[in-house]
């Protein structure tokens, strides 16, 4: 399953103004692991000595880059990790693809803290810290921690831009966009327009430029032609109009 | 024949976070303190500034006000450190930060970087130590900080005037007609939609012309000029 198909909206049941709850009982915690056991068994998953590493790669980051950054670090702790933590690692996919925010944060804090911490663990529960739980400022660390360790990747400047833009730091924002653009593989077109659409509108909130905006948006639209917000902001930024983006 | 008009209007207003509500009467109580009770009068906090005494101050107050607020009104008008405004992690931030999570010292990354350029330096004495920290924490104090929105410390410190109030009730109107029973997915769904509301929202331009964010800005700046004022007549009459 593609990491990215992860970021989709969950089906859950939608509570009215209703606050989810951030602590989960230990006995539901249990119960969720032993579920996703039931899962990893029933897809005929036996953890062996002689497989873990392989098992890990595949179920957590079946693509590259993903896939060299999680290899290079079972290379660099093999000592620490072994069938236990690709045990942990599994459940965590499982929790993954159940889109089980509440879980997949309870996961991480129990079962990984006791392992060398993995830049690519943590930039993919930082979402769910961040978008999920709301908790910017822990997954703020987990996204510097990822921003530190996987140099090459875009996410975690990309997330840490959208998060200065939240915190109304629109100037940190767009050096953000500019690190993730740098970054960004040419064949990830979904995070490339992402980071092309948000760095144009901040170009434009902070520098006023607007030729240099549009040329960001047209370019977000060219990697992702149905991108309405894109489509939007392109439309005011053409008119005449003042235009406020969002 | 009783008049039946209500003696007070209360508001409700959709709030996503419970902390963010919280925060919200905090920013209510900042604005209160900053209103001159009588047109042409001194606010509670100029007051308090002049008299050195906040229980003379807030002796303005209406009796009802309970004790936890008359003590969290002590709080806010207690006298500003020479040194950083760490208080200023304990504000409301205004409406510009009363819905980003709660920070302190410790997710503080300007300060942190300053601090280590600091220790990477070699001071010839003590008192060049000190003073060195001296600039460090006023330059914290008036500089526009990237998590206070890029309200400065002391911005943040002097609490909203009137027209934030008037701009804050605007905003909480629009976010409640919004968002007020719709469902979300999760606390943080919810927290990205308001912040996402709230950016746009500042940028927007006023019929002078004038961002909502710039107009927050000039209030506070002139709340601070007001303060520096009180404090400067202080001085003279010494």
């Amino acid at each position: 399953m593609s990491r990215k198909s992860r970021e989709g909206k969950r089906r859950r049941q939608a509570r009215s103004g209703q606050q989810p709850p951030t602590v989960r009982v230990s006995s539901e915690y249990r119960r969720n692991i032993r579920q996703a056991d039931d899962i990893l068994s029933k897809e005929g998953i036996e953890i062996q000595p002689d497989n873990w590493q392989q098992l890990a790669l595949d179920w957590f980051a079946p693509q590259e880059p993903e896939r060299s950054e999680l290899a290079r670090y079972i290379a660099d702790h093999a000592h620490r990790l072994g069938i236990p933590w690709a045990r942990e690692l599994l459940r965590l996919e499982v929790f993954f693809q159940g889109e089980d925010y509440e879980q997949i944060i309870a996961h991480h804090e129990r079962a990984f803290s006791r392992y060398p911490c993995c830049a690519l663990v943590e930039m993919w529960v930082a979402d769910q810290v961040f978008r999920h739980a709301g908790d910017f400022w822990r997954a703020r660390q987990m996204y510097r921690y990822a921003a530190d360790h996987l140099p090459g990747h875009a996410k975690p400047y990309y997330e840490l831009g959208f998060m200065s833009y939240l915190l109304g730091d629109f100037v940190g924002a767009l050096g953000r966009f500019h690190q993730a653009a740098e970054r960004v593989a040419p064949d990830d077109l979904e995070m490339a327009a992402r980071i092309l659409y948000n760095r144009g509108i901040m170009r434009y909130m902070v520098e006023g430029d607007k030729k240099a905006a549009i040329a960001d948006v047209e370019e977000a639209l060219r990697r992702k032609p149905d991108y309405p917000q894109a489509k939007e902001a392109l439309r005011g930024l053409r008119g005449k109009m003042r235009w406020v983006p969002w | 024949m009783v008049d039946s008009r209500p003696t007070r209007t209360t508001k409700s207003y959709w709030i996503p976070t419970e902390a963010a509500g919280e925060r919200v009467f905090w920013m209510s109580l900042e604005f209160s303190l900053n209103r001159p009770l009588k047109k042409g009068q001194p606010s509670i906090a100029e007051m308090a500034l002049s008299s050195g005494s906040a229980d003379e101050a807030l002796l303005g107050l209406p009796p009802v006000v309970p004790p936890k607020i008359r003590k969290e009104a002590q709080r806010l008008l207690r006298p500003w450190p020479d040194s950083r405004y760490t208080g200023a992690y304990g504000r409301s931030g205004g409406i510009l930060n009363v819905f980003t999570p709660q920070w302190g010292e410790p997710q503080d990354e300007v300060w942190a970087e300053k601090v280590a350029g600091r220790e990477s330096k070699v001071f010839p004495d003590d008192q060049t130590r000190q003073e060195a920290l001296r600039a460090l924490e006023n330059r914290w104090n008036t500089t526009p900080h990237p998590f206070f929105a890029g309200l400065t410390p002391a911005q943040v410190m002097v609490g909203g005037g009137p027209q934030e109030a008037e701009l804050a009730d605007e905003f909480l109107g629009q976010l409640t007609r919004l968002y007020d029973g719709r469902p979300f997915d999760s606390v943080g769904q919810a927290l990205v939609k308001t912040l996402t509301l709230l950016r746009s929202w500042q940028s927007q331009r006023r019929k002078d012309g004038r961002m909502v964010l710039e107009i927050i800005v000039a209030e506070r700046n002139e709340l601070l000029a007001r303060r520096a004022r009180v404090l400067s007549r202080l001085t003279d009459s010494c």
